[in-house]
């Protein structure tokens, strides 16, 4: 780590948002111009590449070759869907609310970039001599902050379900408005663990906190939920109930073309680096180097932590475009079953064990030698617990009775009913043979006459 | 569902929850082509389902008045077309019943062999898209590889790789060619070994489970008053199948390897269960013909045929267990070399009607699971 | 931190309004727009819109927040009021389909008495608080500890732990409420699993 103190961004930037006030520009102001400049089109670049990369993998996964023509391995494929996609006719239904219509791409895509301001990338870094974090701005309450800023993302997708004046985007919208919130909830929760340990919500200072281990086994629970969380966030699949092209077509964004649907397109995308950056910050150590090069004094300082943060956040996104190929896609009820019944109950009750066990070593009650036997012991009632609660759910989804389909009765409609097959017998009642035409006998197949067939 | 609308008092009348009509289809991923469904929806959940079909009507039967059984044959395997040479199956079998014609043995043997590996490719395609509209988009790839495979035997035979045409009255088009029973036995070999990948892929799933296994649930009642057939019956407890109930070709022979495969429940799950066994069966049917067809002498494998076919006067049903169900053609002749009237009773139509009784009381992403898992071809519904 | 570092001056009358600072004056232009799109919710007919507006309104505040030096509550404003309650209050609105275009059963009878109701609430809450901080002097820039998450918890459970707990009473009896209210009508289904109407 080079000397340089987290205090002098500090003290020039006391507060971030009053700063802004200052009447002089001063070198700070140029700085964070660059680094806002730079992190779009980082976030812009990423979304290139992550579609391309989305494409590939997925296509090696399904024994296809996917893009490959435009540009060296078909890099520039997703630049030339964009250029495309521009250059379409941007339609706008007769029955759309026009305004609304219009606000809901921007009001997708601009909190999708704005979230990643508050995520660190590297540690202090020179640029044009002086030193600075890889950070935009280092807030206090950042975690807070990504969580509020996604959460107006939810409005894009809302607004542009409602504004189609359709039915499709309005059932969209209607799952990814109860979505979103109640995945909003786990995803909270599973931060307060992390929160009690780092003892801050500021991104950089849980990062540092990291310094000695990764939360993601020091609170492995928290980052399960928070995986599965981020995935129900992002609309991806497992989780990709408001846009399920299977059931609502295109969901939310059905009736959108042009530039308007690449907005939608780009925030999926941006959002999907958003969680992913989220969660490498949160649970695996940042931009810290992981073990084997961690070992090597220079891996956590100068330009090479971006790098490692960028190999944590693909290997993110690689996790996203594996689940895609791999799993089919829950139902809406299921899927809100499984976030309010076992993730936030869950989570609450690993909050708790976290609390405890900050407590007790706050208090100083806590050795080695106990804490080793209490966490086991732990640990063995939160599994017992977990699998309890498993069973029962498989019990309860086993006990209940099929779907109400209505009482069938043999007359309703006046229609005559056949004898039921199937019933006492094993096979139906049949013909004793199956030659029925006077102009000629059944083809005799074989040596087997029909008779013998149909005896069998 | 009345009860939402008292409980939302509020602002105003206009604010209750009201029943919303959302029209699945003719243009939707789901239903495969233009099948269209009026659906009356309380939120997510179906209150009322109405199929709605014709949207593809070619007006099959009219056409086959004015064409000869040559060109019927033609025809006849467009309605369905996954399962081309099934189709073509009945028409051949009722002319020759009305002719009195004695196929000759090779024939029928290749015939059902034919028969068995168009059933493969049909299920094939099943196996794959119906985790596509459950939202796994690989196994489709998985089975599209097979269904490769497996055309290529088809094509080489006879030279089509959909609609085979590979069927004439009173036998098949061409011999065998030479050698291909061997590679159509490796093809299938290799099939039959990857089709695990395709069960480990989406079989023990637990989402697929969750999404499908209790849904959509068939009662045997229900599928005796529908007339459902085929693999969607099997799946409801009905152990009904023309390939061993009423034998034709040379099924009846080959009851030691037919095992008509049934399951209880009738979920959209033993649908897809259901199919996954009947593709092995098929396999396993398929290969059994080509070994016979192997150990077969020399014959021919068709009959002769006048220029002119005319069909003696009378009529005759002939049935066929199709991939998708019980495949029927009622055959009424005047004598003419057309027939009078050619009745077609295709398994899709009457297995899509029972979905105004089954899908009420699902919800939308449910619509999709049940919808899949009946499998029907849309030609097949609107002939 | 410290929060002894009181930032919060009594003061006779050593500040002036005159020449106002850039804070200040951003905290008028905001405040303004919270009025407007706060008169705007109320008026608007199109339901959606006005829901719209709400947004716009809360979003201000966080904005005020923002610029009193209290980022722990400003961001918590976005994310419950703007990110959850509006977000559930649309969720309502769609689910009963809400109509595009103006909705004419907004006029309701009662509109002078709720006039009166709104005018007369805000002028209680107006002079309380002016009275209440006549002689307080806040210097934004000196007030930023006081916004931290480690000052207001220590304020939220130190001092105000009662009140707090109160309140956590008070949400818990509406939770309840929602649940009996919810639940009644639907006794013959309550092992069903249940639709988007219905919970």
């Amino acid at each position: 780590m080079p000397q340089f103190p987290d205090a002098v961004s500090n003290q020039n930037m006391t507060n971030w948002f009053l700063g802004s006030f200052d009447t002089h520009i001063p070198w700070w102001f140029i700085l964070v111009v660059i680094k806002a400049v730079a992190a779009f089109a980082i976030l812009v670049v990423l979304t290139l590449f992550n579609i391309w990369y989305e494409r590939r993998v997925v296509s090696f996964m399904q024994m296809r070759i996917g893009p490959n023509r435009v540009g060296p391995q078909g890099l520039l494929q997703s630049l030339a869907d964009g250029v495309k996609l521009a250059l379409k006719e941007d339609i706008v239904p007769t029955n759309a609310d026009k305004p609304v219509f219009w606000i809901a791409p921007l009001l997708s895509a601009i909190p999708a970039f704005l979230a990643i301001a508050v995520i660190p990338w590297g540690p202090a870094v020179s640029i044009f001599g002086h030193w600075t974090t890889l950070q935009l701005v280092d807030l206090p309450v950042g975690v807070l902050y990504v969580l509020a800023i996604s959460s107006i993302g939810i409005y894009g997708i809302v607004l542009a379900g409602w504004s189609s004046g359709s039915t499709y985007p309005l059932l969209g919208a209607l799952r990814s408005s109860a979505q979103m919130i109640s995945y909003e909830v786990a995803m909270g929760l599973s931060f307060a663990g992390v929160f009690l340990y780092a003892g801050t919500m500021s991104p950089s200072g849980i990062v540092n906190a990291q310094q000695h281990g990764w939360y993601f086994y020091m609170l492995p629970l928290s980052a399960i939920i928070y995986i599965i969380a981020m995935v129900g966030e992002t609309n991806r699949a497992p989780f990709d109930l408001p846009e399920a092209e299977g059931e609502l077509v295109g969901g939310f964004h059905t009736e959108y073309s042009s530039l308007k649907f690449a907005l939608f397109f780009l925030a999926e995308y941006i959002n999907l680096v958003t969680v992913s950056a989220l969660a490498v910050t949160m649970f695996f150590g940042g931009w810290r180097a992981p073990v084997p090069i961690s070992l090597w004094s220079g891996a956590n300082s100068g330009w090479y932590p971006m790098l490692w943060f960028m190999i944590k956040l693909l290997i993110f996104v690689f996790v996203f475009i594996w689940l895609r190929g791999t799993l089919p896609r829950l139902r809406y009820d299921q899927f809100m079953a499984f976030g309010w019944k076992v993730l936030i109950p869950v989570s609450v009750l690993w909050l708790l064990v976290v609390a405890l066990f900050r407590q007790l070593r706050n208090a100083g009650d806590l050795d080695r030698a106990h804490a080793v036997p209490i966490g086991i012991g732990i640990a063995a009632v939160f599994l017992l617990l977990v699998v309890a609660l498993e069973v029962r759910e498989r019990n309860q989804i086993r006990r209940t009775p099929p779907p109400t389909v209505p009482d069938y009765e043999p007359l309703a409609g006046g229609f005559p009913v056949p004898p039921m097959p199937g019933q006492s017998a094993p096979a139906v009642p049949r013909r004793p043979q199956f030659a029925r035409t006077a102009a000629a006998p059944a083809p005799a197949l074989n040596g087997t006459t029909a008779e013998e067939a149909s005896t069998r | 569902m009345g009860q939402l609308v008292e409980r939302t008092a509020g602002v105003g009348a206009g604010l209750a929850t009201e029943d919303m009509i959302l029209n699945i289809g003719p243009q939707h991923p789901s239903t495969h082509g233009v099948l269209r469904l009026r659906l009356v929806l309380d939120g997510e959940r179906i209150v009322s389902a109405e199929p709605i079909v014709g949207y593809m009507h070619r007006g099959a039967e009219k056409l086959f008045e004015v064409r000869d059984y040559r060109q019927i044959i033609m025809l006849a395997n467009r309605h369905d077309w996954l399962s081309a040479f099934c189709n073509e199956l009945g028409v051949v079998l009722a002319a020759e019943r009305m002719l009195g014609m004695e196929l000759p043995v090779r024939a029928s043997w290749a015939r059902t062999m034919l028969a068995e590996l168009n059933r493969v490719l049909n299920h094939l395609m099943f196996l794959g898209s119906y985790p596509l509209e459950l939202g796994a988009i690989t196994p489709i790839f998985y089975a599209f590889r097979e269904r490769e495979d497996l055309q290529k035997v088809m094509e080489e035979i006879s030279g089509g790789r959909m609609h085979f045409m590979f069927n004439r009255v009173g036998g098949l088009k061409d011999d065998l060619p030479a050698g291909w029973l061997d590679r159509a036995r490796r093809t299938i070999h290799a099939v039959r070994g990857r089709l695990a990948d395709i069960e480990n892929l989406i079989h023990g799933n637990e989402i697929f489970r969750a999404r499908t296994e209790g849904v959509g649930v068939l009662t045997t009642e229900q599928i005796a008053a529908y007339g459902l057939s085929g693999p969607i019956a099997r799946a409801g407890g009905v152990d009904f199948d023309l390939r061993r109930d009423e034998p034709y070709l040379a099924y009846g022979e080959l009851g030691d390897v037919l095992r008509v495969v049934t399951r209880k429940a009738g979920d959209c799950f033993s649908r897809f269960d259901c199919l996954l066994e009947q593709t092995r069966v098929s396999l396993d049917l398929a290969e059994a013909c080509a070994d016979r067809l192997a150990a077969l002498p020399q014959g021919p494998i068709n009959l002769r045929l006048p220029k002119v076919l005319k069909v003696p006067e009378g009529e005759t049903y002939a049935w066929t267990e199709n991939p998708l169900g019980i495949n029927g053609y009622y055959l009424v002749s005047r004598g003419e070399k057309t027939p009078w009237r050619l009745k077609l009773r295709s398994a899709s139509f009457n297995n899509i009607q029972v979905l105004g009784e089954l899908l009420p009381g699902h919800l939308v992403a449910d619509m999709v699971a049940i919808l899949g898992s009946m499998f029907f071809v849309v030609g097949d519904i609107d002939k | 931190m410290n929060v002894t570092t009181a930032s919060v001056q009594f003061t006779g009358s050593a500040q002036s309004y005159l020449s106002p600072t850039g804070v200040e004056v951003a905290f008028i232009l905001i405040g303004l727009v919270v009025l407007g799109s706060a008169l705007l919710v109320v008026t608007v007919r199109n339901l959606v819109h006005a829901a719209l507006w709400l947004v716009v309104c809360l979003g201000g505040i966080a904005g005020e927040y923002l610029l009193l030096g209290a980022e722990l509550v400003a961001w918590v404003q976005i994310l419950i009021y703007v990110g959850a309650i509006v977000v559930l209050l649309l969720f309502g609105l769609v689910l009963t389909r809400a109509p595009i275009g103006h909705t004419d059963e907004l006029d309701v009878k009662h509109r002078a008495p709720a006039v009166v109701v709104a005018a007369g609430a805000a002028g209680v809450l107006v002079t309380v608080v002016v009275d209440a901080y006549r002689k307080v002097w806040l210097e934004p820039r000196a007030a930023v500890p006081l916004g931290t998450g480690a000052a207001n918890g220590a304020a939220l459970f130190k001092y105000w732990v009662l009140p707090f707990e109160t309140l956590s009473v008070l949400l818990l009896a509406a939770l309840v409420g929602a649940i009996v209210i919810s639940r009644r009508g639907a006794d013959g289904d309550s092992d069903e699993p249940e639709s988007v109407g219905t919970d």
